[in-house]
């Protein structure tokens, strides 16, 4: 799956967990740009895309994602591993 | 107690006070912050202890403006500006604040600012103007902090300088081994009164305070500071461990001696699998409602499992120095170990009553006779027993508040603007518990087919954030019980069946 891919179905996860329809997203997009994104939806989010996707996040990592860019990064590198190692 | 914070600023002078967003301010930057504050209230010649306000910005101004307002024999009462600018007003003008401190003036707070209030703006420098603390009045306020209110507008708590210096004497007395090379946790809203422990305990000691900026998502930024700063002290409310619980096995904080908790019920699941991240901290589970200044009632929790509980939640143990606990029944008697009742609580911490609210103090405090002296008791609402070692158990609310995030939340102040805006509606706020573990509400519209969008966005204009409810459900009518009243608690199950 392609980094632009995973962004579509984030985004897609990020309309349902925000209850927003309008809510586009893009890889710079950080949590100040979504009113609905605060610490409880974040949880609630990291958890949503792990199920989604089928990868477990380490806190280190969350901890490093600057925008929902580096989240589908990580989320391509977790799915590639996978693919390798199934 | 609260001179030894003044201490500090001497002895402590070149060590660290504050860590704000990465940034280091020594206790000499604080001193000289506050000697510049103080400049500034001086020139307003106030009348003794007047409340000041002050917009809580995560900076060192914020801080130094506390010490400045309390040293100058004056209140303070925090103002958040990511509340609504109308529940802003109503507190500023309840609290008939004339002047308010500020960091900055964004255009959110130009909006609460009315004619005849004035901001002061606390970066204004005023070089030569040294600090120099007023000698405290135990009588005097020292803070006014605003808490939801069942009819939609805020309660003030006042605390006094007696109330505060009574906790931190109590606090001290816990026999904790701290000192100024502890590095402390202070991630709470300046308006929750849990911020004040974790701010001014460690000062009086000469310890550093590492603050959360609001805007961080709180969990990763918490463990952050965890990890970089090696934190030796943490309060913190349970909530935090429930977005930590699914990385526990990659935490390990060897630093961490003490972690205390507050704000919401404790459950000993989740606590025994914290204590694994930290293997060398006393984990203390601590109450107390803003009402009796901060916490005042606290129990260790035993690493090893077996902790005193009920339903799951750790007990709240027994009174600190300087408070007196009792449950009694509806008739204000005192129950007896075993019996249920409402936890009521009498001592130095205890406010002088709710700002100008008679009808509230009336019903909120009493006054029991007790070995032929009369004691004023104050009733947390709070359902509670006692066993026979004195240590209390939690229960539940008595009336329909909830803790969300820690904060005290009146269901009723939620349903009054629901209300207001829907008019015809009937509503009913029903708390329920996510998949991870968080209390949210989900408000019951009775007969109502339009879209709950319009009706968020109002809310979002009265109440702050955490206080917007966060599942809407219409339904044609609401069950009654046998008394003819909503049947909220069959509003309750209809979440239970539908999780």
């Amino acid at each position: 799956m392609e980094t632009t891919d995973i962004l579509n179905e984030v985004n897609t996860i990020f309309k349902r967990i925000f209850e927003n329809d309008a809510i586009v997203i893009n890889p710079e997009t950080v949590a100040d740009d979504i009113d609905e994104w605060d610490s409880l939806n974040h949880t609630i989010m990291i958890v949503e895309v792990e199920t989604h996707f089928g990868v477990k996040f380490k806190l280190k990592e969350i901890m490093g994602f600057k925008n929902v860019g580096d989240m589908c990064r990580i989320v391509k590198i977790k799915l590639d591993e996978k693919k390798l190692n199934p | 107690m609260l001179e030894k914070i003044i201490e500090s600023f001497d002895r402590h002078a070149a060590e660290n006070a504050f860590c704000i967003s990465n940034n280091f301010f020594t206790y000499s930057d604080l001193n000289k912050n506050c000697g510049s504050i103080q400049g500034l209230i001086n020139k307003l010649q106030l009348p003794d202890n007047s409340n000041i306000g002050i917009v809580t910005y995560d900076d060192i101004q914020t801080y130094s403006s506390v010490f400045s307002i309390v040293f100058s024999g004056h209140a303070f009462v925090p103002i958040n500006p990511a509340n609504p600018s109308e529940r802003n007003k109503a507190i500023i003008e309840q609290a008939g604040i004339k002047y308010i401190l500020s960091s900055s003036s964004s255009e959110s707070l130009m909006e609460i600012i009315n004619s005849g209030i004035t901001l002061i703006n606390t970066t204004e420098k005023i070089t030569d103007s040294i600090f120099k603390p007023e000698a405290l009045d135990k009588n005097k306020l020292a803070y006014l902090l605003f808490t939801s209110g069942s009819t939609g507008v805020p309660k003030g708590v006042p605390i006094t300088v007696g109330n505060l210096d009574a906790f931190l004497d109590a606090f001290f007395s816990l026999g904790y081994k701290i000192n100024n090379t502890d590095r402390f946790l202070q991630m709470f809203d300046m308006t929750f009164d849990l911020s004040l422990m974790s701010y001014m305990a460690p000062l009086c000691i000469g310890a550093c305070v590492y603050t959360v900026p609001f805007d961080a998502i709180k969990y990763t930024y918490i463990y952050s500071l965890f990890e970089d700063h090696k934190i030796t002290f943490a309060l913190m409310v349970p909530s935090i461990l429930t977005h930590l619980r699914p990385y526990f096995d990659e935490i390990k904080l060897d630093a961490m001696r003490y972690s205390l908790f507050c704000g919401e019920a404790l459950y000993e699941d989740i606590i025994l699998e914290w204590s694994e991240c930290i293997p060398n901290a006393l984990i203390e589970n601590v109450y107390g409602p803003t009402e009796a200044t901060i916490f005042c009632m606290t129990i260790d929790v035993k690493r090893e499992g077996g902790n005193k509980s009920f339903n799951g939640i750790i007990a709240i143990g027994k009174p600190m120095e300087n408070t007196n606990s009792i449950n009694v029944n509806e008739n204000n008697i005192p129950l007896g170990a075993g019996d249920k009742g409402e936890l009521c609580l009498s001592g130095k911490q205890i406010t002088p009553g709710y700002w100008k609210n008679e009808l509230k103090n009336s019903e909120a405090f009493f006054i029991l006779k007790e070995n032929g002296e009369t004691v004023r008791y104050y009733r947390t609402g709070d359902l509670c027993y006692f066993d026979n070692d004195g240590d209390f158990f939690y229960c539940g609310r008595v009336d329909h508040q909830v803790k969300i995030q820690g904060f005290r939340v009146e269901l009723n102040e939620i349903e009054h603007y629901a209300r207001e805006f829907l008019q015809q509606h009937n509503v009913v706020a029903v708390p329920f518990t996510n998949s991870i573990g968080n209390t949210l509400i989900h408000l019951f519209i009775e007969n109502y087919s339009g879209s709950f969008h319009p009706l968020t966005d109002y809310l979002k204009t009265k109440i702050p954030s955490y206080m917007i409810p966060n599942k809407f459900t219409s339904i044609a009518t609401f069950p009654m019980n046998a008394n003819y009243k909503i049947d909220r608690k069959a509003l309750a199950e209809t979440l239970k069946i539908k999780n």
